[in-house]
């Protein structure tokens, strides 16, 4: 793990680090494109895409809209099934909740599938701290943790890693050579983590969706280890964002026709698996406890601002496909948990534009990341509102807000427009000697001011 | 629509998602899972499984190769259709299952068989007519 | 102000370091049969300062468009960014009506205006500047002015994607923006020239131009027959 950089500082000092990474470069360029491709072909396999994206926005706006009631309506069918939920207003509460029900259950392994939340909250460490071990059985995220670090993208987690690289990892672990060989990794890494699962006292899912409606928990995964890690230990917590609610199933079905569309081209991941409850009566497997953790962090205070619709992201990951800048520095610029566009505006919402300042300016508001939301999130308007705030809030350093002030008093009349016009096209020769030694210039030949602007002819 | 539609779709989507698809009959290997369906799904080429006393959980993730029976007339459109139906009477795992457990973790490279059954089969029992 | 004439909106670029583009597109005007009106109030739209997030900034130097121009003839302006800006975000900025601008290329096609065939086989490289992409929807256009002029279209690798200029982005992170630039210049290896309907896009991408890449050009200065002359 990389040391803590001050804020402000990671996106500039990562992103130059990826972009002289020529195997980053290559395998960030293949890897999105690929599931940029996936997409583009899913959504054309739809009758009437944009109709099904104004439904599915619809939802996540009226999911919102009506928060308080929904949650309050899960709770109630979770509890109704043999359920418990428990509310947490900060990653701290979420992670101590996990920690004691894990606790109480006397675990000493948890096994995990995916969740993003759960980096979040950092969710490893506190059950760690409690010595509990915690073994992540999604394939990429498995990886990570045998490497020792973060997540490059949200649905590609290991999407910077070699075969070769893996191979190293997995020889260590099961203490005999394996070859980079796809199908051996592959076969190893089930052998490691079945283990795993048929151990494990307690197993941790996130939560793709709940449906206040009937107090289900929707788990979308491809590999499978959601599934094993939600039905073989005899407990299952599941963490979940409180914006994952949706009203009813009706809606998830029109959700759930996208999500998987959007993110990696397939119609459904291979594994959609609806939980409602814990085992019942006869049932030869499944927890026999299920909690679900309602986890706040930041999210409710987003409610009735501007910044609302931000609440609406089902995190597929199709922003981050799309992005110019996302496909040139990786996820690891952005944070330990959310990158690119959608981390770029959720991040600073959580946690305060204090600590993640340059991540709105991480962007030339190109606007591909609007038209690729499946729920038409309008992510370049809410990185503009971002830089507003910044400004306002004066988080921007005041060098920056005077020099626009200057520039626009300057410019707030065509005289003043003309003197600065002057004195630039002075300064410019000598601007253009100095160019190969100032930071922001070198690597650029500035362009000629012609003697004459185009008002003078 | 027309019910052969619905099962010449339904047929397409699951052999694209990666089951192994046959009509009738089909040779048992002794080391599969198998599972009744409670529907299918056309549109994605899914099989549907509930977990009940006489559907472990497990039955479809632990073997190796995975079998589903799956009656003709039980394959819907979708999800909606499928919600509409078992909407009010959920059991405790509801599992779409579309293809065979997969990853494109390393590499990018798809591979099957991570976690759950390597291989999916559907076996379709027609509908008998007359 | 007569049917026939309409206000050029020069923009800050274009004014300073593009004065022959901004001459081409007055050409182009002209030889249409359009009277073009300059203000000599104009200076910008201020949408460097709106982008960067210093409203106030933005909004003293976006008075200066209100008060040179009118909304009774078309505004045209040379500049997909600057149109969609002024269109989409400078009426909430000052609270007031909309303004109409056009981009000149939207301008040109929906006047049904007549080309002059002075590109015969170039071979042109169309890069969509986000803004006027996105921003104001307008593709086929400038697509159909070119292929008028009897240049040969050919495609970009990745068209989608952003030049990396982003305004105050190019200042902020110049090894990103110039990588990207780069790739931009180097995705269309077979073309005679890149051209680009926004003045922002051309400068950065000029900035990057080596050996082995294509000139990059303007739509207007394209059309004005630049290339052969």
């Amino acid at each position: 793990m990389r040391a803590t950089t001050k804020p402000g500082a990671r996106f500039r000092s990562e992103s130059r680090q990826v972009l002289r990474d020529r195997h980053a470069q290559r395998v960030l360029d293949e890897a999105t494109n690929r599931l940029l491709e996936g997409r583009l072909a899913a959504w054309e396999t739809v009758d009437d895409v944009q109709s099904l994206r104004d439904q599915a926005c619809e939802i996540r706006r009226r999911a919102i809209s009506s928060l308080d009631s929904n949650l309050e309506q899960f709770a109630d069918a979770v509890t109704r099934v043999g359920g418990t939920v428990y509310f947490a207003k900060t990653a701290q509460e979420a992670a101590d909740r996990v920690v004691d029900i894990s606790r109480a259950a006397g675990a000493t392994l948890a096994a995990k599938s995916k969740s993003m939340l759960s980096e979040e909250i950092r969710l490893n460490e506190a059950l760690e701290a409690a010595g509990i071990r915690i073994v992540e059985t999604d394939l990429g995220e498995y990886i990570l943790q045998l490497a020792g670090e973060p997540p490059a993208h949200i649905i590609v987690p290991s999407i910077h890693k070699t075969a070769e690289d893996v191979a190293r990892l997995f020889s260590e672990v099961a203490k005999r050579p394996v070859g980079p060989d796809l199908s051996e990794l592959t076969l190893t890494a089930r052998g490691l983590l079945r283990e795993v699962f048929l151990e494990a006292d307690v197993g941790i899912t996130g939560v793709n969706f709940a449906v206040a409606e009937t107090g289900s928990i929707c788990l979308v995964t491809n590999e499978g280890n959601g599934r094993l890690v939600s039905s073989l230990p005899r407990v299952h917590i599941a963490l979940m964002g409180m914006e994952r609610i949706v009203p009813g199933l009706a809606d998830l079905a029109v959700l759930l026709q996208l999500l998987g569309r959007s993110a990696t081209g397939q119609t459904l991941s291979a594994y959609t698996t609806l939980i409602t409850g814990p085992r019942r009566a006869g049932e030869a497997d499944g927890p026999d406890q299920l909690h679900v953790v309602v986890v706040d962090n930041g999210r409710s205070a987003l409610r009735d601002t501007e910044y609302s619709e931000m609440l609406h992201c089902i995190r597929c990951g199709a922003c981050l496909n799309v992005c110019p800048v996302y496909r040139k520095v990786g996820g690891t610029a952005y944070s330990r948990v959310y990158s690119g566009p959608m981390g770029a505006v959720l991040l600073p919402l959580l946690q305060g534009l204090a600590r993640a300042p340059d991540l709105p300016n991480a962007s030339t508001l190109c606007g591909a990341c609007a038209d690729a939301c499946p729920v038409k999130i309008p992510i370049p308007d809410l990185l503009l509102l971002l830089r507003r705030d910044l400004v306002e809030q004066r988080v921007t350093a005041w060098p920056e807000r005077l020099a626009f002030e200057i520039w626009a008093a300057a410019w707030s009349s065509p005289l003043g427009y003309r003197a600065t016009a002057c004195a630039a096209r002075a300064a410019l020769p000598l601007a253009r000697r100095l160019a190969p030694y100032l930071p922001g210039l070198s690597g650029r030949r500035l362009p000629v001011m012609p003697r004459h602007s185009y008002r003078d002819r | 629509m027309e019910p052969r539609d619905t099962l010449a779709r339904f047929i397409e989507n699951a052999r694209a998602a990666g089951f192994q698809v046959t009509v009738g009959e089909a040779s048992l290997s002794a080391d599969a899972g198998v599972s009744e369906a409670l529907y299918g799904l056309a549109d994605s080429g899914s099989v549907v499984l509930a977990a009940s006393p006489q559907e472990p959980r497990s039955r479809s993730l632990l073997p190796d190769v995975h079998i589903s029976y799956l009656a003709e007339d039980r394959i819907l459109p979708g999800l909606r259709e499928l919600f509409e139906l078992e909407g009010t009477r959920l059991p405790s795992a509801l599992a779409i299952v579309t293809g065979p457990s997969r990853s494109s973790d390393i590499e990018q490279k798809v591979t099957v068989g991570v976690h759950g059954p390597r291989e999916e089969h559907v076996v379709v029992i027609p509908t008998d007519h007359g | 102000m007569t049917g026939r004439s309409v206000q050029l909106f020069a923009t800050c670029l274009g004014d300073l370091f593009l004065p022959d583009v901004v001459s081409d597109a007055v050409w182009l005007l002209e030889q249409a049969g359009y009277r073009v009106e300059f203000p000599a109030a104009q200076v910008c739209c201020g949408q460097p300062a709106f982008n960067a997030g210093h409203y106030r900034a933005a909004r003293r130097v976006a008075r200066t468009f209100t008060r040179a121009f009118s909304r009774s003839a078309p505004i045209i302006a040379p500049s997909g960014s600057c149109t969609s800006f002024v269109a989409n975000s400078l009426p909430a900025l000052l609270d007031c009506q909309p303004y109409p601008i056009h981009e000149l290329s939207q301008f040109m096609a929906a006047a049904d205006m007549a080309i002059p065939r002075l590109n015969e086989g170039v071979k042109v490289a169309y890069h969509h500047s986000c803004h006027m992409l996105r921003g104001l929807g307008v593709a086929r256009e400038p697509e159909s002015l070119l292929d008028a002029s009897g240049a040969i279209r050919v495609p970009l690798r990745r068209p989608d994607l952003c030049c990396g200029f982003g305004g105050v982005f190019a200042a902020r992170h110049p090894e990103l923006s110039c990588s990207m630039a780069d790739e931009k210049l180097s995705s269309a290896p077979r073309a005679d020239v890149i051209v680009t309907a926004d003045p922002g896009c051309m400068l950065h991408l000029q900035t990057r131009a080596a050996a082995g890449t294509p000139p990059v050009m303007h739509l207007a200065s394209f059309l004005a027959g630049r290339v052969k002359r």
